[in-house]
């Protein structure tokens, strides 16, 4: 081998970045693609008439039909609606009783000093709470009280376990304000309810917004408590999904098509919150 | 004593807190008893409506569920009256009359472990080494973290559903039809393999989840770390696992228990895949306390194994939350 000038040397290692750099992000777009793929042929399969969507293909002519199918039936319309009640009811309820309890615990004077991690602790540990621990007591309740099939019935129980997540999400975004803010408000004599509307809040709203963004997920996909404290006419989606199959039998497109209009708007809210997802959830936690 | 070292003394250093109690309890300290109440009692004002509505619908009823573990409860008989029957509700489920016949219940603990288990370690190892792919600097890289991430927030029920009709179906899905054209018979995997199954579709759901933790754990280690193992020379193998996996322990561990805790609650995928099936081989705890109020319509059967189900979230938790403090304790 004969000497290389250094342009020879530089143009090499260039050249060896470019491929690794163009090998690995044609690696990643290949897996990333693989694991979308079930979403993305669900969302495709809606496009096809259901004799196009008995053999699993990528290349056919799309057809609309199928989503104005789906769109146009009266029952879907219903079970959308119910899961928008939820999802409304349920994320404005939590945030109402979990955003000035989290204010409280990281601002608030309890009776103790230790009182305000106990609490904290306390609504962390009921998130661990499986819904299968409550749901006889809860079932036997309603059936008593008349509220089984009911919507204010599933969301009281979806506002019981989604305000600690509010609590939990919340509690991080405001230990993240500086303190120094609420002191001098404080001696300024603002009281505890405008420090949390006119201070807390305002300074919290992106973390607050991905907070309810983020619980306005869980309820609208949650199941288990759907599933059986609801009947025919109050049912929300992820119920109508599972139910599909024995009610309708197989009809893969419009299958997919429903399923597309379930799970489009978890999907879309859940990336607009990834950032403040993994903060609002680990940062407790990881900083020990 | 209104002053500020109210304000989560608990994050603040006791130096802090000490100067600012001095400072404000000369200047203010001579707030008497009874603004103090009424500023207590502000505070709770904010907590006590969460807490009461909280253990109203969450708590109380978890009361309620050991209770009726305790009686002697059947819907289907309304002939027996309901009765105090001690642990026999737990006894039914654990007791074991002779080694040759272990009861359905070990199994199906067996099974509700198995899956979380085995779902957790997958996430943890693949999740961690496609973390570290995502974390390199390529043209778009944030389209395919964002692809990524979307399994994560589609509803179970819609997962299970659309892979069992679109992929595992033995005719008209892509598993059957790809087995087809290489040339092997398709089995029909969700009867075949119901627990294989599950675990794929639950590691395919909670994946994304732990690549956003771990990758979020991974870009916070500092850029001159990374360039002083460039520089001393490194290997990659050296480099993740003695320098970055160490690193970001910690976001694995509240990965995994995040995803523990959700995971062994889930109930909907099993219902649309397997359905439990064939027979109880695919039941977990959940499904069973599901079957149990029912199908079976015993009540306190039911509850006995709901606070088993509690207990067993508790103890692994428990363990990993242990695990943590120790690690943590041990470096600091």
């Amino acid at each position: 081998m004969g000497e290389k000038t250094i342009g020879q040397v530089q143009r090499t290692i260039r050249r060896r970045h470019f491929l690794r750099r163009w090998g690995l992000g044609i690696i990643i777009y290949v897996i990333a693609i693989l694991y979308f793929f079930p979403i993305l042929y669900m969302f495709l399969s809606g496009f096809k008439t259901e004799q196009q969507a008995v053999m699993p293909t990528i290349f056919f002519k799309p057809t609309l039909d199928t989503y104005k199918m789906v769109l146009s039936d009266p029952t879907m319309y219903q079970y959308l609606r119910n899961s928008l009640v939820q999802v409304i009811g349920g994320t404005g309820i939590s945030l109402l009783l979990g955003v000035p309890a989290a204010f409280a615990l990281v601002f608030g004077k309890l009776k103790h000093d230790s009182s305000n991690g106990k609490y904290y602790l306390w609504f962390i540990t009921t998130i661990l709470l499986p819904p299968v621990a409550v749901l006889i007591p809860l079932f036997t309740w309603y059936q008593q009280l008349h509220l089984i099939n009911t919507p204010f019935g599933l969301m009281a129980a979806y506002i019981g376990f989604h305000t600690p997540i509010v609590v939990w999400m919340v509690h991080s975004f405001f230990s993240d304000l500086p303190l120094e803010i609420f002191e001098a408000a404080n001696l300024d004599g603002c009281s505890k309810k405008q420090q949390l509307f006119l201070i807390a809040l305002p300074l919290a709203r992106t973390g607050i917004i991905s907070a309810a963004l983020l619980v306005a997920v869980f309820i609208w996909n949650e199941f288990f408590l759907g599933f059986n404290l609801t009947g025919n006419p109050t049912a929300t989606l992820p119920v109508y999904l599972a139910r599909f199959r024995e009610q309708q039998g197989m009809f893969v497109a419009q299958l997919s098509a429903s399923s597309t209009i379930a799970i489009l708007p978890a999907i879309i809210l859940g990336w607009m919150t990834q950032k403040a997802l993994v903060k609002g959830l680990t940062m407790g936690a990881v900083k020990g | 004593m209104i002053c500020p070292d109210s304000f989560r003394a608990d994050l603040r250093s006791m130096d802090a807190k000490t100067s600012y109690e001095k400072n404000y309890t000369s200047t203010i300290g001579s707030v008497d008893g009874k603004t103090m109440k009424t500023l207590r009692k502000t505070d709770y004002r904010f907590l006590l409506p969460a807490v009461i509505v909280v253990a109203v619908m969450t708590q109380v009823p978890f009361l309620l569920t050991i209770i009726f573990s305790t009686l002697r409860w059947n819907l289907s008989r309304p002939d027996l009256s309901r009765s105090f029957d001690n642990v026999q509700n737990f006894w039914y489920f654990l007791k074991i009359d002779s080694l040759s016949e272990i009861p359905e219940f070990y199994s199906i603990l067996w099974q509700t472990v198995l899956i979380t288990g085995v779902t957790l370690i997958l996430c943890s190892v693949v999740g961690f080494l496609l973390a570290l792919l995502l974390d390199h600097d390529i043209p778009g890289v944030n389209i395919a973290r964002t692809l990524m991430l979307g399994p994560f927030f589609v509803m179970s029920t819609a997962s299970g559903v659309i892979w069992k009709t679109t992929i595992f179906n033995t005719t008209f899905g892509w598993y059957g039809v790809i087995m087809k054209a290489i040339g092997l018979t398709p089995t029909d995997l969700v009867s075949y393999h119901p627990l294989s199954v599950i675990i794929v579709l639950f590691t395919w759901q909670w994946m994304p989840f732990f690549i956003l933790v771990l990758l979020a754990g991974l870009q916070g280690i500092p850029q001159d770390l990374v360039d002083s193992m460039k520089i001393d020379g490194v290997n990659w193998f050296q480099g993740v696992f003695t320098i970055k996996l160490p690193l970001i322990m910690n976001h694995m561990r509240v990965a995994v228990m995040l995803g523990l805790v959700f995971i062994i609650k889930e109930f909907g995928l099993i219902l649309v895949t397997t359905a439990g099936g064939p027979g109880t081989r695919s039941y977990t705890l959940p499904y069973a306390v599901y079957m149990q109020v029912f199908s079976a319509n015993n009540v306190g059967r039911a509850s006995a194994l709901a606070v088993m189900t509690v207990i067993l979230t508790l103890l692994l938790v428990n363990l990993l939350y242990r695990s943590i403090v120790k690690r943590n304790e041990k470096y600091n």
